[in-house]
């Protein structure tokens, strides 16, 4: 579960982002990325967080999973406060990002125990664990290749199963699948699932409208920081005046 | 503790398998930095050497009036006499190169000789020329000359040749042989600890910080249950680590070049003074210095390299951090420069003044102690500074 509430995080503006942004920088000393946000992901069900790049999606996940703090409102994820329990917090999560990086000269199988010892997990926890997603995953054909050497597709996979290897109960996805070839997303896609049938509580944020359409159970839009859609996907689609996702997006987005 | 471990043994692994940082922290100082000190040290030798060996040309000019010059001149077998040069032409020969110096006599020279009075004689030469060797040569010429005339006045005149040399200054020297070579190359070895565990710390430390950027794995750290804290200690005592490797490595390859490659030309009473020196207390203090200082290389290289986006920009913001280095190393070697109370304050010169004393064996214990608790102050308020500011969100997320 991962509640979220009035959620608000300001950047400082600084005087190069003021050059930059020439007649459109804001007045005050501080840009808000994320201005008054509120949703909930429940268990069992995936939450699409939808918005086009520079919307605040990146920086409310990255408050999720207590890398950023909100500069006001708050955040439980498993019952725990980002902000207070933020170590609590970031052992129920499993966070991925579509560039997170690997240990090019770690193997996968060293990837992996790396992020199970940093969680804590014991020697028996890890081998059954271990064995559960590098059989399910097809990762045991290349468990010794340095990370170096291994395709996108495969460090995908390894990817994936450092972020869930402490089993945890919520996931977090931030554009998992950015820059990845049909045949890796549908490892992401197919993980999304499986993390939802298990019960688990997954969050997960795209810019693309067709995995919105074939994974979400609910969906909010955030556009400049704002949420301009919340609620479940079959209240978004008999609510849609637009033919497709896409314009009915932009036609939400563009109104604003 | 645990997660600090578990980074620290992961970075160490990560390091270890860092072809290109092993090569420039184990092969450098292995192989390529004994093989270029041989390579100075013959090629000093070999141009003092032949300096010594080469032949001077030059002019007497006037010499009809010095007999006896020409003989004192032939002694030297490496002067040749250039015949049949123009009085006004020697200056310019010299001016020119085609001459290295010349001898001038002045007519009245023989007459002042014979009446017991003062005579002048005038060295020519050019002291930007190789090592003053002209100038040396020639001056030994004409003392030699000088001495010839003035012994025999003084048998002629039958008085006692002590009469003219009232002194007989006799010097001992109370240092022993180590203090001299603490003092030589106690002023040498800080830099090159310097030198190598400041390499070590900048490529090591960029890698673990500003490359983790580079590569997108940071993110994946910062959302492990590993607290900031525990991510820079496990990071900053592999840099430490490694630094101190380093050093270590610069000390044995030197000790090797000494020991085989430079061994047969070192007197054997040196060779002894040396292997003394080389006993656990003085490497056991060295090392000691060497912890805090490799420990704050470690922090500082780690605080300025988290800021950087890539590789590159961090090697670029660490630049002025070896120039800040390198000065109290310089000032260490001045003359004059001391361990006392308050130059044991100043760290990194107190390690470079430290190192002689350690070395010729004459460290006063208070200054030492002083000096450790500075350098472990200075290392301590940098990691802390390092945690706090890997604890900015602006310091990870700058863009």
């Amino acid at each position: 579960m991962i509640r979220v509430t009035e959620l608000r995080k300001l950047f400082k503006v600084t005087r190069r982002m003021r050059k930059e942004l020439g007649a459109s920088a804001p007045e005050g000393d501080h840009i808000a990325a994320v201005d008054g946000v509120s949703f909930e992901c429940r268990p069992g069900r995936v939450f699409g967080l939808i918005g086009p790049n520079g919307a605040g999606k990146t920086t409310a996940l990255r408050m999720v999973a207590t890398m950023l703090k909100p500069s006001s409102g708050s955040i439980t994820v498993a019952g725990f406060d980002v902000v207070r329990e933020a170590q609590e917090v970031r052992s129920n999560i499993g966070f991925l990002t579509g560039n997170t990086g690997l240990y090019d000269r770690l193997t996968a199988t060293e990837m992996v125990r790396y992020h199970a010892d940093l969680h804590g997990m014991d020697e028996e926890q890890f081998e059954e664990r271990k064995r559960y997603l590098f059989a399910t995953l097809g990762m045991d054909g290349f468990a010794d290749r340095r990370i170096a050497r291994l395709s996108t597709g495969m460090r995908q996979k390894v990817s994936i199963a450092r972020t869930i290897i402490h089993d945890p109960p919520v996931i977090v996805f931030d554009e998992p699948t950015a820059g990845l070839d049909v045949m890796t997303s549908r490892a992401i896609v197919e993980l999304i699932r499986t993390s939802r049938d298990a019960g688990k509580t997954v969050l997960f944020s795209t810019h693309v409208m067709g995995e919105v359409k074939l994974l979400c159970d609910d969906i909010a839009i955030i556009h400049e920081g704002r949420l301009y859609f919340n609620g479940s996907k079959d209240e978004f689609e008999s609510q849609m005046t637009q033919g497709t996702y896409e314009d009915e997006f932009i036609h939400l987005v563009g109104e604003a | 503790m645990g997660r600090t471990l578990v980074i620290a043994k992961k970075e160490m692994k990560d390091t270890l398998r860092d072809r290109r940082t092993m090569l420039l922290l184990v092969v450098f100082p292995m192989v390529v930095m004994p093989a270029l000190m041989l390579l100075i040290l013959r090629f000093t030798e070999r141009q003092a050497e032949s300096a010594d060996a080469e032949y001077v040309e030059i002019a007497l000019i006037g010499d009809e009036y010095a007999p006896g010059l020409r003989q004192a001149v032939a002694a030297d077998t490496q002067i040749v006499v250039v015949p049949g040069v123009r009085p006004d032409d020697v200056r310019n020969l010299i001016r020119r190169d085609s001459l290295d110096g010349a001898i001038v006599v002045p007519s009245d020279f023989q007459d002042r000789v014979d009446a017991d009075a003062q005579a002048s004689m005038m060295i020519l030469f050019q002291s930007s020329r190789s090592f003053d060797v002209t100038e040396r040569r020639l001056r030994d010429v004409v003392e030699a000359y000088d001495d010839e005339i003035v012994s025999g006045r003084i048998s002629r005149l039958a008085l006692d040749p002590d009469l003219f040399d009232a002194i007989d200054t006799q010097e001992v020297d109370l240092a022993t042989l180590q203090e001299v070579l603490g003092q030589q190359v106690g002023g040498f070895l800080p830099y090159l600890f310097v030198i190598f565990m400041l390499t070590a710390a900048m490529n090591v430390g960029i890698d673990l910080s500003a490359g983790e950027k580079e590569r997108g794995t940071l993110e994946t750290l910062l959302s492990s249950p590993a607290t900031r804290f525990e991510i820079v200690v496990g990071k900053f005592l592999v840099i430490s680590l490694v630094a101190i490797a380093s050093a270590f490595a610069a000390i044995v390859s030197i000790s090797l070049v000494v020991r085989f490659g430079i061994g047969e030309e070192i007197p054997p009473e040196i060779m002894e003074v040396i292997w003394s020196i080389l006993n656990v207390k003085v490497i056991a203090m060295l090392a000691t210095l060497l912890i805090p200082l490799a420990a704050f290389f470690a922090s500082a290289v780690l605080a300025i390299a988290i800021m950087a986006k890539s590789f590159k920009e961090a090697q670029g913001s660490l630049m002025p951090l070896m120039m800040v280095v390198i000065v109290p190393v310089l000032l260490g070697v001045l003359p004059g420069m001391e361990l006392n109370a308050r130059t044991a304050l100043v760290p990194i010169l107190n390690v470079s003044l430290a190192t002689k004393d350690v070395i010729s064996g004459t460290i006063n214990p208070l200054h030492l102690a002083i000096s450790y608790a500075s350098l472990f102050a200075l290392a301590g308020l940098s990691l802390w500074f390092c945690v706090k500011w890997f604890s900015r969100e602006e310091t990870l997320f700058r863009n």
